[in-house]
């Protein structure tokens, strides 16, 4: 199973909100996705509360440090995809995790703020990759983004795509729906309308696809 | 002919996994590498000692001098606090009251 951990040592950069979004797309489009909690805010697991999981998905909580390298192991094999979402510091945790990954994903949002400290896991995938011999792909999605793009966004675009950083189109946008998954539980498809809704799930559905083409990619 | 895109479906054939190393040896080169950019442990350690006792209830009785000294000498005689002669003394009791 293709694992994707979903890693920045930046808080309320959007990691969560990317997970459930990953996760809930890839198994309404017929994948088997595991999801692991690893923050102990628990984000996921009290989106797994609010409702039943949608099918096609598990969620697992409480995974630390000790047993992350095992936890993930269990779950990768063929068929489906891993999803792991990390909690908002620099932690052991996180550099385990990002060692048993297919693809690292690091939400940001387009400050400068959050293009610093996301850009430490991005020097931390260099290292392991050394350290381990093999390649880690990783990518940057743009969080909690408005229609208009400000100067600010399009300057780290551009200086993260000058570094050869891989940047996932589109990027996921600030909306109503995706801050509700937290509220309602489920999936996008299952809740009740929250703003413009064809657009939430045109915008995530899109953003799945652009993860699963890399992790086919990654496979080959 | 109609402009909607395909739905988005998954060939969960072409989610394959690939081998990741789980060595310690592996896990230790990765850890090394993770506290070189502050990636530190942060996992809480267990406590060390004795664990807490789940006797935390506590009672105010107040008995006769030569009984707190007998209750006191019998804990010591047998190693054990005088909550434990207290509950067993509870136990008696409500067995007496059931009239088994």
């Amino acid at each position: 199973m293709p694992v994707v951990v979903i890693a920045s040592p930046k808080g309320g950069s959007g990691k969560s909100t990317s997970a459930v979004l990953l996760g809930t797309e890839l198994a309404h489009a017929g994948a088997q996705v595991t999801m692991l909690d690893c923050d102990p805010n628990r984000s996921l697991s009290l989106w797994g509360e609010r409702r039943a999981l949608p099918p096609r998905m598990t969620l697992l909580a409480d995974v630390t440090e000790s047993d992350i390298v095992k936890a993930i192991q269990k779950h990768d094999a063929d068929g489906g995809i891993v999803i792991v979402d990390l909690e908002g510091v620099a932690s052991r945790l996180v550099s385990r995790a990002i060692s048993q990954a297919d693809l690292v994903l690091t939400p940001m949002r387009a400050t400068t703020l959050d293009a610093t400290i996301g850009a430490r896991t991005l020097a931390l995938i260099g290292e392991e990759e050394e350290a381990l011999g093999r390649s880690i792909r990783h990518a940057v999605v743009f969080t909690m983004t408005r229609g208009i793009e400000s100067k600010q966004h399009r300057g780290i675009e551009a200086s993260l795509g000058g570094q050869g950083v891989d940047i996932v189109q589109p990027a996921l946008m600030e909306r109503a729906a995706f801050s509700a998954l937290f509220e309602f539980g489920g999936d996008l498809r299952s809740m009740p309308a929250q703003g413009r809704m064809e657009e939430a799930i045109k915008n995530a559905s899109a953003f799945a696809q652009a993860i699963y083409q890399r992790l086919t990619e990654a496979a080959q | 002919m109609s402009d909607q895109p395909k739905p988005f479906a998954v060939d969960i054939k072409q989610l394959k996994s690939r081998p990741k190393d789980t060595s310690p040896a592996a896990i230790q080169s990765v850890d090394r590498a993770g506290e070189q950019h502050g990636f530190v442990a942060r996992d809480a350690t267990a406590r060390r000692g004795r664990p807490p006792s789940p006797r935390t209830g506590q009672v105010h009785a107040k008995v006769l001098p030569h009984i707190a000294d007998e209750i006191a000498a019998e804990a010591t005689r047998r190693g054990v606090t005088q909550g434990i002669l207290i509950e067993e003394a509870w136990a008696l009791y409500l067995t007496h009251k059931s009239g088994k």
